[in-house]
């Protein structure tokens, strides 16, 4: 064995991460029909939208289906029609949602039936919202934080959507359960993957009580959906909807409690 | 003379085998009918500078290709012939022949100590010595690397990795850039069983898979078996990488290292007793982390992300026929983000072992094993703080025999029990969190293995290898036992107390292999292989993460069954300096996992009701050409492959290929030894992009954009290509010092291959949306300074 040495280093390196914009060759989109129902806690009309998808490098408008015989009717034996207020765009006119009641939705688009069932759960309050500020790799991001209590000894499943300015925030998607939560008071950070928020914006949360198969739904419409390099899973799928007959979309019927902070 | 303690030890231990397995029999009385006496050679094959024992060295009597064997995972060899004279030639690669002359009136211990040499000087001693081991022996998909193949191929960082080496390998496949996870012949990443000194690594991979867990320069030999995997094995379907510790200096002090710009490395080992045992340590550090501390930002400064790890071994030999072992492994990854989050994950390992050489052809082989994965996250964030931790733990035991009956039979047989304790999730909340603390049971079950393989040599031309594998599994209490319906509901819960047997799964695994010599350098080979899995990884994502949780068959997920079926042809070029060989594979896979979609896998009881399960096929054929002396040395790697899988309520229940399905997967590497100084080398890599699941089309729910799948993996990623090159300078080689550098460039082409292609909204036109594809590395230099005194 010999004497230590004095050992120079030199090293270089450079390695980066580099983000394009590509255009793939994607298969079209078979003939589909997307459903999409909101019964709430507040006062109506509530809407049931009907259209259809599109290839992914179309524009962003959905050719709405017409002339659909749509109903909604409910565990107590109220029943209503809607009526199509524009193209593939239906709305009550009596209907006022009651948490714990079950709501069926039937639409009769081009021949065919489809069903869906959704129950309002019972409604938790939104207490406030607070924000919290992160720096690092030179940067600062303001996240927001939805404070409620969850209570004790029943499955709460949650939905936040968050507006700003009074324009809904699209990119994120937020939902929320009791699973590993139930009875606590809950701090939920509505991260972003992106700093958004700004001193003095006015920004409004809506917190939604959704039923399972609703939350579902949405969880796996996140996970699926996931944006960015490390966020992809590894086989996305098409959630799960309660609507029958393969129809894509959702029927929720949900409670609403909003509130509205500027960001400080 | 052997001692009465071992006669009745080989007798009991013969009765057994006898009475199972009958083909034993033919061995014996092949040996004593002959008529002739015979004796036996043995002894350990070792580097003569080290004394460091040497794995699969070739010994042969020269103009008897009967009696030729290889030197076992300890270096001892044993070879049976008639009484007579003859000139043992005993080779390795990498190393100077040595010829012995045998005069063997009786059994007779002869220790081989072989010069390390060139290949230029291999060459020219290389004379009558047929080294054509990889064509007569029958064993076939086995990859073996030695560590002085591994220094020179460039690589990520400039660390050398026989996990990134090994992926260079035909039918094995990377996961992708930067990654350590592997699939072989179209198995999944969890399918490759990973030993180090025979010791379980869950987790084979550090920073998330840029480096893997093993440092080279504990490393002393690498195999791979992705076809006839031997009935010592078991555990996985997919293949078995066994790696095995160097076991330190036995003659001198030596301290060697490197220092690179990512991290560096120190190993240290020399005799505890010259000539009679001898210990190594080496260990690692990444530094990157270190510049985080430059930042003035307090969150930034008080990041983390590195690891260590450490290989120790000691050895020591007690009279002519003991030898005992101790070598463990520990590491460890940490990483944070300021004090908001925090993960740290790693492996521990430690094996004890104890050579018995109970005569001149009967090795034994005792083993206590130990093995963990942990990981631990932290997560602060306002109010909230939130432990969750998870882990796995082995204590193993294993008794491996072999007997070298003659020149024509050699049995192997052994038993293997495994405890498993599995810790899926314990999850630690403060008062004023928004999470209940959660802790869910452990899981506790025992792999027992019984399994006996005869190598038999039925003339010149033909050998075979056939063995089986009884495997039984049983999942243990205490703890909860859940039986679900269709639709994932609890409909039956069975309490179990501690040690009770809650379920067993017996497995037998055949194997068989068989080698036919068509000429003299090359040959048919055929092969059968059963392998079964009763641990499984859950994981969704497309790589490995530390978080993945592994879980053993219960009563809900039952064992994962394997078939293959290979042939290939050898065939060997201008005395062996060519290699060449082509498999054609095909394997059937039963009770396959995945999970439902939306399933919830983190610190979740009834995690098992998430699963589904279906089936899963491979086939393929592999071509594979080396050089192994010569100035250029290298090899040519190409395989045509599809990898599908099959489960029912996925792709309206038609096969569709798995993510890892590539079609076509060529490596080519090349070493060239310009002079004295200078070494060149290069690997160039081509394969068909990942099978993945692209968007048909989307819809608007909830004012936001949603994606229409309409087929599991019916897209492909672009193809994947990539050229990495490398140069050493030898420094001035002195007796006491030795130095090198090593500058490297890894993708020297700057080729974005896509890691990830992901799909959004246009944030410049909310009326469109577009594909995102992210790049990882483009031209990575690197330079490593390596020391020896």
């Amino acid at each position: 064995m010999k004497r230590s040495i004095l050992i120079v280093v030199f090293a270089a390196s450079s390695f980066f991460s580099c983000k394009k914009i590509v255009t793939l060759k994607l298969n079209n989109v078979p003939a589909a029909i997307v459903i999409q129902g909101e019964i709430t806690d507040a006062p109506g009309p509530y809407t049931v939208t009907i259209n259809q998808p599109v290839d992914f490098y179309a524009s962003n408008t959905f050719p709405p289906i017409s002339g659909a015989a749509v109903t909604i009717s409910d565990n107590l034996g109220f029943t209503e029609s809607l009526i199509e207020l524009s193209p593939g765009v239906y709305i009550t006119s009596l209907l006022q949602g009651v948490p714990g009641t079950t709501y069926s939705l039937s639409v009769t688009a081009q021949n065919v039936n489809y069903t869906a069932v959704s129950t309002m759960p019972m409604p938790v309050a939104l207490d406030s919202i607070s924000f919290q500020s992160n720096s690092g790799f030179g940067q600062t991001q303001i996240t927001a934080i939805a404070n409620f209590q969850d209570p004790a000894g029943i499955k709460n499943y949650y939905q936040f959507v968050e507006y700003l300015g009074g324009v809904q925030l699209t990119k994120d998607l937020f939902v929320f359960d009791d699973r590993l939560s139930d009875g606590r008071y809950i701090n939920y950070t509505l991260f972003n993957d992106s700093s958004y928020l700004q001193y003095g914006d006015k920004l409004r949360v809506d917190m939604y009580c959704i039923d399972s198969s609703v939350y579902n739904y949405f969880f796996q419409l996140a996970q699926s959906s996931g944006a960015g390099a490390f966020n992809t899973t590894a086989s996305p799928a098409n959630p799960t909807s309660n609507i029958s007959n393969g129809a894509y979309g959702y029927f929720s019927a949900h409670t609403i409690s909003s509130q509205t902070e500027l960001v400080p | 003379m052997l001692t009465t303690r071992a006669k009745r030890l080989r007798r009991s231990s013969f009765s057994l085998s006898f009475l199972l397995f009958p083909f034993l029999l033919s061995a014996q009385v092949r040996h004593t009918v002959s008529g002739t006496v015979r004796h036996t050679v043995s002894g350990t094959v070792r580097d003569q500078a080290t004394g460091e024992t040497l794995i699969g060295a070739s010994v042969i009597f020269l103009g008897h290709s009967h009696a030729a064997g290889l030197s076992n995972a300890y270096g001892f060899y044993s070879i049976n012939a008639v009484v007579g004279q003859y000139e043992m030639v005993v080779s390795f690669t990498g190393y100077r022949n040595d010829t012995i002359g045998v005069n063997l009136g009786r059994d007779t211990v002869i220790p081989v100590n072989l010069a390390p040499g060139s290949p230029q000087l291999q060459e020219v001693v290389v004379t009558a010595n047929r080294n054509t081991n990889n064509v007569s022996r029958p064993l076939m998909g086995v990859q073996k690397l030695s560590i002085s193949e591994i220094k020179d191929v460039p690589v990520l960082f400039g660390e050398k990795d026989i996990l990134k080496t090994i992926q260079l390998l035909p039918g094995v496949q990377s996961g992708g850039d930067g990654s350590s996870g592997f699939y072989v012949r179209g198995g999944s990443i969890d399918q490759n069983l990973i030993l180090l000194d025979e010791a379980t690594v869950y987790n084979p991979s550090h920073l998330l898979g840029f480096f893997s867990t093993f440092n080279s320069d504990a490393i002393k030999d690498v195999t791979l078996y992705k076809g006839a995997i031997p009935a010592e094995f078991g555990g996985r379907l997919a293949s078995v990488l066994d790696v095995r510790m160097n076991d330190g200096n036995i003659k001198d002090y030596v301290v060697s290292g490197g220092l690179g710009l990512i991290s560096s490395r120190l190993n240290i080992e020399g005799p505890i007793e010259k000539d009679d045992g001898s210990f190594i340590v080496s260990a690692r550090r990444t530094y990157a982390d270190l510049f985080l501390k430059l930042s003035r930002d307090t969150n930034t400064n008080r990041s983390s992300l590195y690891f260590y790890d450490i290989n120790a071994k000691a050895n020591y030999k007690l009279g002519d026929k003991d030898h005992i072992f101790l070598s463990g492994y520990f590491g460890k990854d940490e990483l944070g983000l300021g004090n908001t989050f925090g993960l740290d994950y790693g492996n521990s390992t430690a094996t004890f072992r104890w050579n018995h050489i109970l005569n001149s052809r009967l090795f034994s082989n005792t083993s206590l094993i130990y093995s963990k994965y942990n990981y631990d996250v932290t997560i602060n964030s306002g109010k909230n703080d939130i432990g969750i931790t998870s882990f796995i733990k082995d204590y193993h035991f294993k008794e491996d025999m072999e007997y070298y009956a003659n020149a024509s039979n050699k049995l192997d047989f052994g038993i293997d029990v495994i405890h498993h304790t599995t810790s899926p999730g314990v999850i630690t909340a403060s008062e004023t969190s928004s999470f209940n603390p959660v802790s869910l049971q452990n899981k506790y079950s025992l792999e027992s293995a019984a399994y006996i393989s005869h190598d038999l040599s039925l003339s010149d031309k033909i050998n075979v290898n056939y063995g089986l594998r009884a495997n039984l599994f049983t999942v243990l209490g205490p703890g909860n036992f859940y039986t679900y319906d269709s639709s994932g509901n609890t409909i039956d819960t069975a309490t179990y107390s501690s040690g009770q047997v809650v379920k067993n799964y017996f497995n037998l695994e055949p194997r068989f292999s068989m080698s036919i010599k068509v000429a003299a350098t090359s040959s048919i080979k055929l092969a059968y292989t059963r392998t079964t899995q009763n641990l499984h990884l859950l994981s969704n994502s497309t790589s490995a993460n530390p978080t993945d949780v592994w879980i053993p068959s219960s009563n809900n997920v039952k064992p994962e069954i394997a078939d293959q079926v290979s042939v290939g042809y050898f065939r060997n070029f201008k005395d062996n300096q060519y290699e060449f060989s082509t498999e054609v594979y095909y394997r059937d896979m039963q009770n396959q996992i995945d999970y439902k979609n939306g399933a919830q896998l983190i610190a979740n009881e009834n995690v098992e009701s998430e699963l589904i399960f279906g089936k899963g096929r491979s086939y393929g054929v592999e071509v594979f050409a080396k050089k192994k002396v010569g100035r250029l040395t290298g090899w040519v790697s190409y395989t045509l492959s599809r990898t599908e899988r099959q489960f029912n309520g996925v792709n309206s229940d038609n096969w569709y290929p798995a993510n890892q399905d590539r079609t076509h997967n060529l490596s080519v590497v090349g070493i060239y030894k310009l002079n004295k100084k200078w070494t060149l080398s290069g690997d160039f890599v081509y394969y068909t992009g990942n099978a993945v699941t692209w968007p048909s089309g989307k819809y608007e729910v909830n004012g936001q954009i949603a994606f229409l799948y309409t087929q599991r993996n019916g897209s492909r990623m672009p193809p994947y290509n990539r050229l990495d090159v490398g140069a050493t300078l030898q420094g001035k080689k002195t007796k006491k010092f030795d130095s090198n550098w090593n500058f490297s460039v890894y993708n020297l082409y700057g080729r974005e291959n896509p890691y990830s292609i992901s799909f959004q909204q246009d944030p410049g036109d909310p009326t469109k949306t577009q594909a995102v594809q992210y790049a990882l590395f483009r031209w990575v230099p690197s330079v490593t300074y390596n020391f020896k005194f």
